[in-house]
């Protein structure tokens, strides 16, 4: 089944233009969005989650336009490039959000919010604020804070970009290990090649607003593509 | 790096100094002045009355103020509503609407046809107390929306959407993520508000008049005293004014204080 389709998908946001973008990620996949800075990579991926309604096409989640189904119902997890972790909250707390407003049980909170930070190597910054911890740490916190809840779909934009070699190695294989752990789909803007294919099945390229092609990661990328 | 002493810099030293000046002179002047007659305005039945009054007519109409303000700002800081720009520009329309006006227009729509109607329903407020509140609210609420309307614009809004996508309503994503980020925000914000009401008169006299020991708030009792030529009493009403006033906006700048190192944690991330 088809997770998230673009069709003719158009937007404009200030000097940004996104045009006649169509594509479809299918479930469990994991599709990287390359292009450089100011393709509007994170405005295609906003826009999978609703957070921008589209000015002409339609944009599904699961064959519903996603603008239709309410957002506390979309089921989508979201990692921003600054990962955007609430400052007020611990990195438990962050963690949990998601199960406090949906009013699980304290204790199957604690006990699951544990489990996925003992998986993501967090355990220890629980009790922590996010303004304390490293670019790694806080990354790992996004990523299950988006997790918890098993999202049918996660977006990612420039997951790794604040990260040092070491860090990235080790999430790479935690990434790639997502849809089959959690049976989501991956949607995931970066501007390196080699961690689009690297982690992906399939490669689109964005440019200037445009998505210019769509390639199986193995296949080799033109010159401008290998730019981007 | 050498320093340069620049136009701008002179400037704004010599406007500073002039304010200084006049400030510390009328300070000295009133203290001079009021404290004499402090411990008698303090003992004083009068005196007494008025800063219940402006007490209790402040924190009630502060109160008003955020109960009617914050949805509004909000609403407009966050929602797709239609014609949100002119319900904008209609809701921060009194702040330039002199005070002395906006009770004037008070005064009017209560004594026209459907104020009496009000009146009739118990609502009353021409030269009664709860017209001071009433005085109070309408020239302070466009200044509360316009200071959390500032305040929540400028908070990043992909919070509240994450939040929503982790399954939290609107009022979750509010109660849980946007009011506790402009909490002190708002407690300064709630005591500018008081401090403003406290000092209020303009439109307070416009629609409740000056009735000794009924609508006699502390500024108005600045105004009668004055008024009967008891300046003692007169300046020692505006000093209690003043330490009022004073502590209002040393307490705000303290929460003020918090919330730039709060912002500055957040910049971090």
């Amino acid at each position: 089944m088809t997770a998230l389709e673009f069709e003719h998908f158009c937007l404009s946001r200030g000097s940004m233009n996104i045009r006649d973008v169509s594509l479809a990620l299918e479930e469990r996949e994991i599709f990287a969005l390359l292009g450089p800075t100011g393709a509007g990579k994170t405005l295609l991926l906003e826009s999978a989650a609703g957070f921008y309604a589209p000015e002409q096409g339609t944009v599904r989640l699961y064959g519903t336009p996603v603008q239709d189904i309410p957002l506390e119902e979309r089921n989508i997890g979201f990692v921003y490039q600054d990962y955007a972790l609430f400052p007020h909250m611990t990195v438990e707390d962050n963690i949990a959000y998601g199960l406090r407003v949906r009013r699980v049980p304290r204790t199957k909170q604690n006990a699951l919010t544990r489990e996925l930070a003992g998986l993501l190597g967090i355990r220890h910054v629980l009790k922590d604020y996010p303004q304390t911890l490293s670019g790694g740490e806080q990354q790992r916190t996004a990523l299950a804070r988006a997790l918890i809840l098993k999202p049918r779909l996660l977006l990612l934009d420039e997951p790794f970009s604040a990260l040092d070699e070491s860090a990235k190695n080790k999430l790479y294989g935690e990434v790639a290990a997502l849809p089959e752990r959690f049976g989501c789909a991956v949607f995931f803007v970066t501007h390196n090649i080699r961690e689009a294919q690297r982690l992906a099945l399939r490669i689109g390229v964005m440019e200037k607003g445009r998505l210019t092609g769509i390639r199986p990661a193995g296949a080799a990328l033109t010159e401008t593509e290998e730019d981007a | 790096m050498k320093r340069t002493f620049s136009l701008f810099d002179g400037a704004s030293l010599f406007i500073t100094a002039l304010v200084l000046l006049f400030l510390t002179a009328s300070l000295c002047t009133l203290a001079a002045g009021g404290l004499p007659f402090l411990i008698d305005a303090l003992r004083s039945q009068e005196v007494r009355f008025a800063i219940r009054l402006s007490l209790v007519t402040s924190t009630l109409s502060t109160l008003l103020c955020f109960l009617t303000g914050i949805p509004c700002a909000y609403a407009l800081a966050r929602c797709r509503m239609p014609l949100r720009r002119l319900c904008r520009l209609i809701l921060e329309l009194p702040l330039s609407l002199p005070c002395l006006v906006a009770g004037l227009c008070l005064l009017m729509m209560f004594a026209s046809g459907p104020g009496r109607l009000l009146r009739d329903f118990g609502l009353r407020v021409i030269f009664e107390p709860a017209g001071i509140v009433m005085a109070q609210w309408m020239v302070n609420i466009p200044f509360v929306i316009r200071l959390v309307r500032t305040e929540l614009e400028a908070l990043d809004g992909r919070l509240e959407f994450i939040a929503g996508m982790l399954g939290a309503s609107r009022w979750q994503r509010f109660s849980t993520v946007t009011l506790p980020l402009c909490r002190n925000a708002l407690i300064v914000t709630a005591i500018l508000t008081w401090a403003r009401a406290v000092g209020e008169f303009g439109a307070t006299l416009m629609l409740v008049g000056v009735t000794r020991m009924k609508t006699e708030t502390l500024p108005a009792s600045i105004y009668l005293n004055l008024s009967t030529g008891d300046n003692g009493m007169a300046m020692a009403s505006a000093l209690i004014l003043l330490i009022l006033s004073g502590a209002a906006l040393l307490f705000s700048a303290r929460f003020r204080r918090r919330t730039a190192s709060r912002m500055e944690g957040a910049a971090a991330l």
